[in-house]
Protein backbone atom coordinates (compact mmCIF):
# COMPACT_ATOMS: atom_id res chain seq x y z
CA UNK A 1 0.00 0.00 0.00
CA UNK A 2 1.23 3.80 -0.91
CA UNK A 3 2.34 5.69 1.80
CA UNK A 4 4.39 8.40 2.50
CA UNK A 5 5.22 10.02 6.26
CA UNK A 6 5.77 13.58 7.13
CA UNK A 7 8.93 15.17 5.63
CA UNK A 8 9.89 12.31 3.43
CA UNK A 9 10.74 12.92 0.40
CA UNK A 10 8.91 11.83 -2.56
CA UNK A 11 9.60 12.41 -6.18
CA UNK A 12 6.63 12.61 -7.88
CA UNK A 13 4.97 14.19 -11.23
CA UNK A 14 2.13 15.47 -12.52
CA UNK A 15 1.41 16.45 -16.52
CA UNK A 16 0.52 20.47 -16.31
CA UNK A 17 -0.16 22.00 -19.26
CA UNK A 18 1.11 19.14 -21.34
CA UNK A 19 4.36 18.85 -19.98
CA UNK A 20 5.85 16.56 -17.65
CA UNK A 21 7.19 18.04 -14.43
CA UNK A 22 8.73 16.38 -11.66
CA UNK A 23 8.82 18.01 -7.84
CA UNK A 24 9.90 16.35 -5.02
CA UNK A 25 7.56 16.47 -2.25
CA UNK A 26 8.10 17.07 1.53
CA UNK A 27 5.68 14.50 3.21
CA UNK A 28 2.21 14.64 1.82
CA UNK A 29 0.61 17.96 3.31
CA UNK A 30 1.27 20.59 -0.05
CA UNK A 31 -1.69 20.85 -1.61
CA UNK A 32 -2.04 21.24 -5.67
CA UNK A 33 -1.92 24.77 -5.15
CA UNK A 34 1.51 24.77 -3.17
CA UNK A 35 3.30 22.77 -5.40
CA UNK A 36 1.92 24.72 -8.24
CA UNK A 37 2.59 28.14 -7.32
CA UNK A 38 5.62 27.76 -4.93
CA UNK A 39 7.47 24.68 -6.21
CA UNK A 40 6.42 25.13 -10.28
CA UNK A 41 6.51 28.91 -9.98
CA UNK A 42 3.16 29.67 -11.52
CA UNK A 43 1.34 31.86 -9.99
CA UNK A 44 -1.91 32.27 -12.71
CA UNK A 45 -3.62 29.76 -10.18
CA UNK A 46 -4.61 32.31 -6.85
CA UNK A 47 -5.42 30.82 -3.79
CA UNK A 48 -7.93 33.68 -2.15
CA UNK A 49 -10.15 32.02 0.70
CA UNK A 50 -8.36 28.59 1.45
CA UNK A 51 -11.27 27.26 2.57
CA UNK A 52 -12.60 25.76 -0.99
CA UNK A 53 -15.93 28.91 -1.16
CA UNK A 54 -14.28 31.23 -3.63
CA UNK A 55 -13.50 28.95 -6.69
CA UNK A 56 -10.58 31.67 -7.45
CA UNK A 57 -7.88 28.57 -6.93
CA UNK A 58 -9.54 25.91 -9.52
CA UNK A 59 -7.35 24.05 -11.95
CA UNK A 60 -8.28 21.52 -14.16
CA UNK A 61 -7.37 17.48 -13.32
CA UNK A 62 -7.90 15.27 -16.33
CA UNK A 63 -10.23 17.75 -17.41
CA UNK A 64 -12.71 18.19 -14.53
CA UNK A 65 -12.64 21.25 -12.57
CA UNK A 66 -11.06 21.16 -8.85
CA UNK A 67 -10.05 23.34 -6.05
CA UNK A 68 -6.54 23.08 -5.96
CA UNK A 69 -6.21 24.82 -2.18
CA UNK A 70 -8.39 21.63 -0.91
CA UNK A 71 -6.71 18.72 -3.05
CA UNK A 72 -3.62 17.01 -1.90
CA UNK A 73 -1.01 17.20 -4.26
CA UNK A 74 0.22 13.92 -3.88
CA UNK A 75 -3.14 12.34 -4.34
CA UNK A 76 -3.25 13.85 -8.14
CA UNK A 77 0.45 12.74 -8.64
CA UNK A 78 0.43 11.84 -12.62
CA UNK A 79 -2.61 13.13 -13.64
CA UNK A 80 -2.80 16.02 -16.13
CA UNK A 81 -3.53 19.10 -14.99
CA UNK A 82 -4.38 22.57 -16.67
CA UNK A 83 -3.90 25.67 -15.07
CA UNK A 84 -4.83 29.22 -16.73
CA UNK A 85 -1.09 29.18 -18.34
CA UNK A 86 -1.94 25.90 -20.08
CA UNK A 87 -4.94 27.90 -22.15
CA UNK A 88 -2.79 30.71 -24.82
CA UNK A 89 -1.30 28.91 -27.78
CA UNK A 90 1.99 30.15 -29.61
CA UNK A 91 1.61 33.09 -27.70
CA UNK A 92 -2.05 33.80 -28.95
CA UNK A 93 -5.21 34.16 -25.88
CA UNK A 94 -7.48 31.42 -25.44
CA UNK A 95 -10.72 32.88 -26.89
CA UNK A 96 -12.29 33.27 -23.13
CA UNK A 97 -9.22 35.12 -22.25
CA UNK A 98 -9.78 37.38 -24.85
CA UNK A 99 -13.57 37.70 -24.52
CA UNK A 100 -12.65 38.81 -20.44
CA UNK A 101 -10.37 41.33 -21.89
CA UNK A 102 -12.47 42.61 -24.29
CA UNK A 103 -15.81 42.63 -21.99
CA UNK A 104 -13.41 44.39 -19.32
CA UNK A 105 -14.62 40.92 -17.05
CA UNK A 106 -11.06 41.44 -15.21
CA UNK A 107 -10.89 44.19 -12.33
CA UNK A 108 -7.96 43.19 -9.63
CA UNK A 109 -7.86 39.65 -11.26
CA UNK A 110 -7.91 37.59 -8.64
CA UNK A 111 -10.90 35.77 -9.42
CA UNK A 112 -10.13 35.68 -13.22
CA UNK A 113 -8.21 32.70 -13.72
CA UNK A 114 -10.88 30.40 -11.98
CA UNK A 115 -13.49 31.74 -13.99
CA UNK A 116 -11.78 31.48 -17.57
CA UNK A 117 -11.40 27.58 -16.21
CA UNK A 118 -14.26 27.16 -15.20
CA UNK A 119 -16.26 29.10 -18.52
CA UNK A 120 -13.81 26.42 -20.33
CA UNK A 121 -15.50 23.58 -18.85
CA UNK A 122 -18.61 24.82 -19.67
CA UNK A 123 -18.06 25.71 -23.25
CA UNK A 124 -16.36 22.68 -23.74
CA UNK A 125 -19.36 20.62 -23.07
CA UNK A 126 -22.04 23.51 -23.75
CA UNK A 127 -20.95 25.57 -27.14
CA UNK A 128 -24.14 28.12 -26.43
CA UNK A 129 -25.26 28.25 -22.96
CA UNK A 130 -28.02 30.11 -21.37
CA UNK A 131 -27.41 33.61 -19.43
CA UNK A 132 -28.73 30.97 -16.15
CA UNK A 133 -26.67 28.28 -17.32
CA UNK A 134 -23.61 30.80 -17.05
CA UNK A 135 -24.62 31.79 -14.08
CA UNK A 136 -25.32 28.58 -12.50
CA UNK A 137 -22.03 27.28 -14.00
CA UNK A 138 -20.01 29.99 -12.15
CA UNK A 139 -22.25 29.74 -8.75
CA UNK A 140 -19.06 28.77 -7.23
CA UNK A 141 -16.56 31.63 -7.84
CA UNK A 142 -16.32 34.61 -6.34
CA UNK A 143 -15.75 38.02 -7.69
CA UNK A 144 -15.62 40.90 -5.33
CA UNK A 145 -15.06 44.12 -8.04
CA UNK A 146 -17.39 43.15 -11.08
CA UNK A 147 -21.31 42.70 -9.80
CA UNK A 148 -20.76 39.45 -12.31
CA UNK A 149 -22.13 41.49 -15.73
CA UNK A 150 -19.28 41.86 -17.40
CA UNK A 151 -18.37 38.26 -16.64
CA UNK A 152 -21.00 36.61 -17.76
CA UNK A 153 -21.47 38.78 -20.75
CA UNK A 154 -17.66 37.66 -21.33
CA UNK A 155 -18.51 34.12 -21.59
CA UNK A 156 -21.50 35.08 -23.95
CA UNK A 157 -18.99 36.72 -26.35
CA UNK A 158 -16.41 33.86 -25.74
CA UNK A 159 -19.23 31.02 -26.80
CA UNK A 160 -19.62 33.72 -30.01
CA UNK A 161 -16.09 33.75 -31.17
CA UNK A 162 -15.84 29.95 -30.31
CA UNK A 163 -18.44 29.39 -32.46
CA UNK A 164 -17.50 31.37 -35.41
CA UNK A 165 -13.74 29.95 -34.90
CA UNK A 166 -14.80 26.84 -34.85
CA UNK A 167 -17.09 26.46 -37.85
CA UNK B 1 3.87 30.71 1.12
CA UNK B 2 -0.07 30.32 2.04
CA UNK B 3 -0.99 31.77 5.12
CA UNK B 4 -2.02 28.49 6.62
CA UNK B 5 -0.17 25.11 5.96
CA UNK B 6 -1.07 21.66 6.92
CA UNK B 7 -0.23 19.92 9.49
CA UNK B 8 2.11 16.85 9.05
CA UNK B 9 0.49 13.37 8.70
CA UNK B 10 0.79 10.31 7.74
CA UNK B 11 -0.86 9.71 4.16
CA UNK B 12 -2.32 5.83 2.89
CA UNK B 13 -3.44 5.21 -0.41
CA UNK B 14 -5.32 1.95 0.05
CA UNK B 15 -6.73 -0.31 -2.73
CA UNK B 16 -9.32 -2.75 -0.67
CA UNK B 17 -11.91 -1.55 1.66
CA UNK B 18 -10.74 -3.89 4.14
CA UNK B 19 -6.92 -1.96 3.97
CA UNK B 20 -9.17 0.57 4.75
CA UNK B 21 -10.70 -0.93 8.04
CA UNK B 22 -7.30 -2.34 9.38
CA UNK B 23 -5.75 0.97 9.25
CA UNK B 24 -8.76 2.71 11.02
CA UNK B 25 -9.16 -0.03 13.74
CA UNK B 26 -5.57 0.59 14.42
CA UNK B 27 -5.07 4.24 14.43
CA UNK B 28 -8.85 5.30 15.30
CA UNK B 29 -9.72 8.70 16.47
CA UNK B 30 -6.32 10.05 14.97
CA UNK B 31 -7.43 8.55 11.59
CA UNK B 32 -9.55 10.47 8.57
CA UNK B 33 -10.71 9.44 5.68
CA UNK B 34 -10.59 11.50 2.74
CA UNK B 35 -12.87 10.91 0.01
CA UNK B 36 -13.57 14.08 -2.07
CA UNK B 37 -11.47 16.25 0.52
CA UNK B 38 -13.57 19.25 0.22
CA UNK B 39 -14.53 19.65 3.98
CA UNK B 40 -11.71 17.48 5.37
CA UNK B 41 -8.93 19.27 3.51
CA UNK B 42 -9.76 23.19 4.58
CA UNK B 43 -11.12 21.96 8.43
CA UNK B 44 -7.32 20.59 8.64
CA UNK B 45 -5.75 23.46 7.35
CA UNK B 46 -8.39 25.57 9.60
CA UNK B 47 -7.26 23.26 12.88
CA UNK B 48 -10.75 22.20 13.43
CA UNK B 49 -9.87 19.15 12.61
CA UNK B 50 -6.86 16.81 14.16
CA UNK B 51 -5.89 14.13 11.37
CA UNK B 52 -2.61 12.38 12.31
CA UNK B 53 -3.37 9.60 9.38
CA UNK B 54 -5.09 10.26 6.14
CA UNK B 55 -6.47 7.46 4.70
CA UNK B 56 -7.63 8.12 1.01
CA UNK B 57 -10.08 6.03 -0.76
CA UNK B 58 -10.00 7.39 -4.29
CA UNK B 59 -8.09 5.20 -5.48
CA UNK B 60 -10.66 1.70 -4.17
CA UNK B 61 -12.14 0.96 -7.82
CA UNK B 62 -15.26 -0.51 -6.27
CA UNK B 63 -16.35 2.73 -4.52
CA UNK B 64 -17.17 4.43 -7.92
CA UNK B 65 -19.11 2.03 -8.79
CA UNK B 66 -22.87 3.07 -9.22
CA UNK B 67 -25.97 1.11 -10.92
CA UNK B 68 -29.46 1.28 -11.30
CA UNK B 69 -31.27 -2.23 -11.36
CA UNK B 70 -35.27 -1.28 -11.82
CA UNK B 71 -36.41 -4.47 -9.68
CA UNK B 72 -34.41 -3.46 -6.15
CA UNK B 73 -32.78 0.38 -6.97
CA UNK B 74 -30.35 2.60 -6.73
CA UNK B 75 -26.97 2.06 -5.66
CA UNK B 76 -23.56 4.29 -5.37
CA UNK B 77 -20.57 3.56 -4.13
CA UNK B 78 -18.71 6.53 -1.57
CA UNK B 79 -16.45 7.72 -4.11
CA UNK B 80 -19.54 8.69 -6.68
CA UNK B 81 -19.31 12.73 -6.62
CA UNK B 82 -22.30 14.72 -6.68
CA UNK B 83 -21.51 15.74 -9.98
CA UNK B 84 -22.22 11.98 -11.05
CA UNK B 85 -25.12 11.90 -9.72
CA UNK B 86 -26.27 15.15 -10.50
CA UNK B 87 -26.34 14.10 -14.56
CA UNK B 88 -27.26 10.38 -13.81
CA UNK B 89 -30.33 10.28 -15.69
CA UNK B 90 -31.88 7.15 -13.80
CA UNK B 91 -31.16 9.13 -10.88
CA UNK B 92 -33.11 12.12 -12.18
CA UNK B 93 -35.99 10.13 -13.30
CA UNK B 94 -36.77 7.89 -10.44
CA UNK B 95 -35.40 9.90 -7.29
CA UNK B 96 -36.02 13.79 -8.63
CA UNK B 97 -35.63 15.11 -4.62
CA UNK B 98 -31.91 13.91 -4.28
CA UNK B 99 -31.06 15.65 -7.33
CA UNK B 100 -32.75 18.99 -6.21
CA UNK B 101 -31.11 18.25 -3.12
CA UNK B 102 -27.52 18.04 -4.29
CA UNK B 103 -28.37 21.32 -6.70
CA UNK B 104 -28.90 22.78 -3.41
CA UNK B 105 -24.74 23.35 -3.48
CA UNK B 106 -24.07 26.03 -6.08
CA UNK B 107 -19.79 25.61 -6.43
CA UNK B 108 -19.82 23.14 -9.30
CA UNK B 109 -16.38 22.45 -8.17
CA UNK B 110 -17.91 21.38 -4.72
CA UNK B 111 -19.74 18.60 -6.81
CA UNK B 112 -17.24 17.67 -9.46
CA UNK B 113 -14.73 17.12 -6.10
CA UNK B 114 -17.82 16.09 -3.39
CA UNK B 115 -19.63 12.98 -2.72
CA UNK B 116 -22.56 12.12 -1.16
CA UNK B 117 -21.89 9.51 1.33
CA UNK B 118 -18.79 12.29 2.14
CA UNK B 119 -21.64 15.10 3.04
CA UNK B 120 -24.21 12.18 5.10
CA UNK B 121 -20.82 11.11 6.93
CA UNK B 122 -19.75 14.81 7.87
CA UNK B 123 -23.60 14.48 10.02
CA UNK B 124 -24.31 18.75 9.87
CA UNK B 125 -27.61 18.54 10.87
CA UNK B 126 -27.87 21.04 7.64
CA UNK B 127 -27.60 18.70 4.82
CA UNK B 128 -29.61 18.52 2.19
CA UNK B 129 -28.89 15.08 1.08
CA UNK B 130 -29.44 13.15 4.46
CA UNK B 131 -32.98 14.28 4.52
CA UNK B 132 -33.67 13.22 1.06
CA UNK B 133 -31.97 9.64 1.42
CA UNK B 134 -33.88 9.46 4.40
CA UNK B 135 -37.02 9.52 2.87
CA UNK B 136 -36.18 7.45 0.34
CA UNK B 137 -35.45 4.93 3.08
CA UNK B 138 -32.04 4.88 1.82
CA UNK B 139 -29.43 2.40 4.00
CA UNK B 140 -25.85 2.36 4.10
CA UNK B 141 -23.46 0.02 3.73
CA UNK B 142 -20.67 -0.04 6.12
CA UNK B 143 -17.90 -2.44 6.20
CA UNK B 144 -15.57 -2.66 9.09
CA UNK B 145 -12.90 -5.29 10.46
CA UNK B 146 -16.31 -7.68 11.81
CA UNK B 147 -17.70 -7.26 8.37
CA UNK B 148 -20.23 -5.34 6.51
CA UNK B 149 -23.82 -4.36 7.79
CA UNK B 150 -26.15 -1.88 7.03
CA UNK B 151 -27.85 1.16 8.47
CA UNK B 152 -30.59 3.61 6.84
CA UNK B 153 -29.58 6.64 6.93
CA UNK B 154 -32.60 7.78 9.25
CA UNK B 155 -30.77 6.11 11.97
CA UNK B 156 -27.26 6.79 11.77
CA UNK B 157 -27.08 10.12 13.32
CA UNK B 158 -26.55 9.70 17.54
CA UNK B 159 -25.92 13.63 18.39
CA UNK B 160 -24.79 16.45 16.64
CA UNK B 161 -21.96 15.67 14.18
CA UNK B 162 -22.12 12.14 15.79
CA UNK B 163 -22.88 8.90 13.87
CA UNK B 164 -23.00 5.10 14.58
CA UNK B 165 -19.89 4.41 12.90
CA UNK B 166 -17.17 2.21 15.27
CA UNK B 167 -13.91 2.16 15.34
CA UNK B 168 -12.20 0.41 12.31
CA UNK B 169 -15.92 1.61 10.29
CA UNK B 170 -16.33 3.37 6.75
CA UNK B 171 -19.10 3.67 5.09
CA UNK B 172 -18.60 1.87 1.55
CA UNK B 173 -21.73 2.89 -0.20
CA UNK B 174 -25.79 3.65 -0.15
CA UNK B 175 -28.61 1.92 -1.53
CA UNK B 176 -32.07 3.02 -2.06
CA UNK B 177 -34.86 0.63 -2.43
CA UNK B 178 -37.19 1.39 -5.95
CA UNK B 179 -40.03 3.39 -6.13
CA UNK B 180 -43.27 1.90 -6.01
CA UNK B 181 -46.14 2.95 -8.16
CA UNK B 182 -48.60 5.14 -6.48
CA UNK B 183 -45.66 7.25 -5.10
CA UNK B 184 -44.60 11.11 -4.88
CA UNK B 185 -41.75 13.28 -3.44
CA UNK B 186 -41.27 16.70 -2.46
CA UNK B 187 -38.17 18.59 -1.66
CA UNK B 188 -38.20 21.86 -0.04
CA UNK B 189 -35.67 24.61 2.01
CA UNK B 190 -35.09 27.96 3.13
CA UNK B 191 -31.61 29.72 2.92
CA UNK B 192 -30.62 33.08 3.15
CA UNK B 193 -28.20 33.06 -0.19
CA UNK B 194 -28.24 30.25 -2.11
CA UNK B 195 -24.20 29.71 -1.11
CA UNK B 196 -25.54 29.30 2.33
CA UNK B 197 -26.29 26.21 4.19
CA UNK B 198 -30.09 25.83 4.54
CA UNK B 199 -31.79 27.46 7.81
CA UNK B 200 -34.04 24.46 7.47
CA UNK B 201 -34.59 21.29 4.67
CA UNK B 202 -38.28 19.45 4.62
CA UNK B 203 -37.82 16.51 2.34
CA UNK B 204 -41.42 14.22 1.85
CA UNK B 205 -41.92 10.58 0.06
CA UNK B 206 -45.59 9.68 0.06
CA UNK B 207 -47.21 6.69 -1.14
CA UNK B 208 -50.45 6.63 -2.00
CA UNK B 209 -52.92 3.65 -2.61
CA UNK B 210 -57.01 4.29 -3.23
CA UNK B 211 -56.74 7.78 -1.83
CA UNK B 212 -55.09 6.88 1.73
CA UNK B 213 -51.72 6.85 3.00
CA UNK B 214 -50.47 3.75 2.48
CA UNK B 215 -47.05 4.97 3.36
CA UNK B 216 -45.66 8.62 4.26
CA UNK B 217 -42.15 9.60 5.33
CA UNK B 218 -41.19 13.42 6.31
CA UNK B 219 -37.67 14.50 7.01
CA UNK B 220 -36.20 17.06 8.41
CA UNK B 221 -32.85 19.07 7.95
CA UNK B 222 -31.40 22.28 10.32
CA UNK B 223 -34.06 22.20 13.03
CA UNK B 224 -32.44 19.79 15.46
CA UNK B 225 -28.70 18.32 16.50
CA UNK B 226 -29.17 15.66 13.90
CA UNK B 227 -31.24 15.62 10.54
CA UNK B 228 -34.51 13.26 11.38
CA UNK B 229 -37.49 11.71 10.40
CA UNK B 230 -40.22 13.11 11.65
CA UNK B 231 -41.97 10.29 13.00
CA UNK B 232 -44.78 11.75 14.67
CA UNK B 233 -46.24 13.34 12.16
CA UNK B 234 -45.76 10.40 9.89
CA UNK B 235 -47.77 8.73 12.66
CA UNK B 236 -50.88 10.67 12.08
CA UNK B 237 -51.01 10.19 8.27
CA UNK B 238 -50.00 6.66 7.65
CA UNK B 239 -52.66 4.49 6.90
CA UNK B 240 -55.54 7.51 6.98
CA UNK B 241 -57.92 8.87 4.57
CA UNK B 242 -56.46 11.77 2.63
CA UNK B 243 -57.48 15.35 3.48
CA UNK B 244 -56.14 18.60 3.43
CA UNK B 245 -57.29 18.52 7.29
CA UNK B 246 -55.05 15.16 8.10
CA UNK B 247 -52.13 17.20 6.05
CA UNK B 248 -52.22 20.08 8.09
CA UNK B 249 -52.29 18.40 11.22
CA UNK B 250 -49.47 16.50 10.84
CA UNK B 251 -47.85 19.52 9.64
CA UNK B 252 -48.93 21.04 13.02
CA UNK B 253 -47.50 18.23 14.83
CA UNK B 254 -43.95 17.79 12.59
CA UNK B 255 -43.18 20.87 14.76
CA UNK B 256 -42.78 18.44 17.94
CA UNK B 257 -40.19 16.55 15.95
CA UNK B 258 -37.96 19.68 15.44
CA UNK B 259 -36.18 20.96 18.28
CA UNK B 260 -35.00 24.03 16.44
CA UNK B 261 -32.21 26.97 18.06
CA UNK B 262 -32.00 30.23 17.57
CA UNK B 263 -28.92 31.45 15.22
CA UNK B 264 -27.58 34.20 12.90
CA UNK B 265 -29.38 32.37 10.60
CA UNK B 266 -32.88 32.19 11.74
CA UNK B 267 -34.55 32.30 14.93
CA UNK B 268 -36.39 29.30 16.47
CA UNK B 269 -39.76 30.59 16.28
CA UNK B 270 -39.59 31.33 12.79
CA UNK B 271 -37.82 27.84 11.90
CA UNK B 272 -40.72 26.13 13.92
CA UNK B 273 -43.58 27.71 11.45
CA UNK B 274 -41.57 26.92 8.61
CA UNK B 275 -41.92 23.07 9.96
CA UNK B 276 -45.56 23.64 9.65
CA UNK B 277 -45.57 25.39 6.48
CA UNK B 278 -42.92 23.78 4.59
CA UNK B 279 -44.60 19.69 5.80
CA UNK B 280 -47.89 20.66 4.60
CA UNK B 281 -46.51 22.06 1.19
CA UNK B 282 -44.30 19.07 0.88
CA UNK B 283 -47.02 16.47 1.56
CA UNK B 284 -49.77 18.41 -0.77
CA UNK B 285 -46.90 18.67 -3.68
CA UNK B 286 -45.94 14.95 -3.30
CA UNK B 287 -49.91 14.00 -2.45
CA UNK B 288 -50.57 15.09 -5.89
CA UNK B 289 -47.40 13.83 -7.29
CA UNK B 290 -48.72 9.99 -6.30
CA UNK B 291 -51.87 10.46 -8.13
CA UNK B 292 -51.25 12.12 -10.69
CA UNK B 293 -47.97 9.95 -11.98
CA UNK B 294 -47.60 5.93 -12.00
CA UNK B 295 -43.99 6.36 -11.68
CA UNK B 296 -42.20 9.38 -10.09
Amino acid sequence: MFRIEPKKSEVVSFIVNGQLKEVILKGPNQTLAEVLRIKLDMTGTKESCQCGECGACTVLVEGEPVLSCSTLAIAVRGKRITTIEGLAEGGVLHPIQQAFIDSGASQCGFCTPGMILMAKVLLDENPEPTEDQIKEHLGGNLCRCTGYVKIIEAVQLAAKTMKSVGA
Amino acid sequence: MSSLHLKDFVYFEPTTTAEVTSLLAEHGAKARIMAGGIDLIPRMRAGSIKAEVVINIQKIPELSLFEYDPAKGFRFGAMVSLHTLDTCQELKKHFPIIQKAINQITSVQSKYMGTAVGNVCLATPASDVSPVLMVHDAELIIEGTQGVRTEKVADFYTAYYKTTLQQGEFVTGVSIPKVAEGTGAAFYNKVRTHADIAKITVAAVVNVQDGVFQDAKIALGAVAPVALRARSAEAVLQGQPISEELIQKAAEVAMNDGSPISDFRSNKEYRLDMIRVLVGRALNKAVNQAKGVQHV
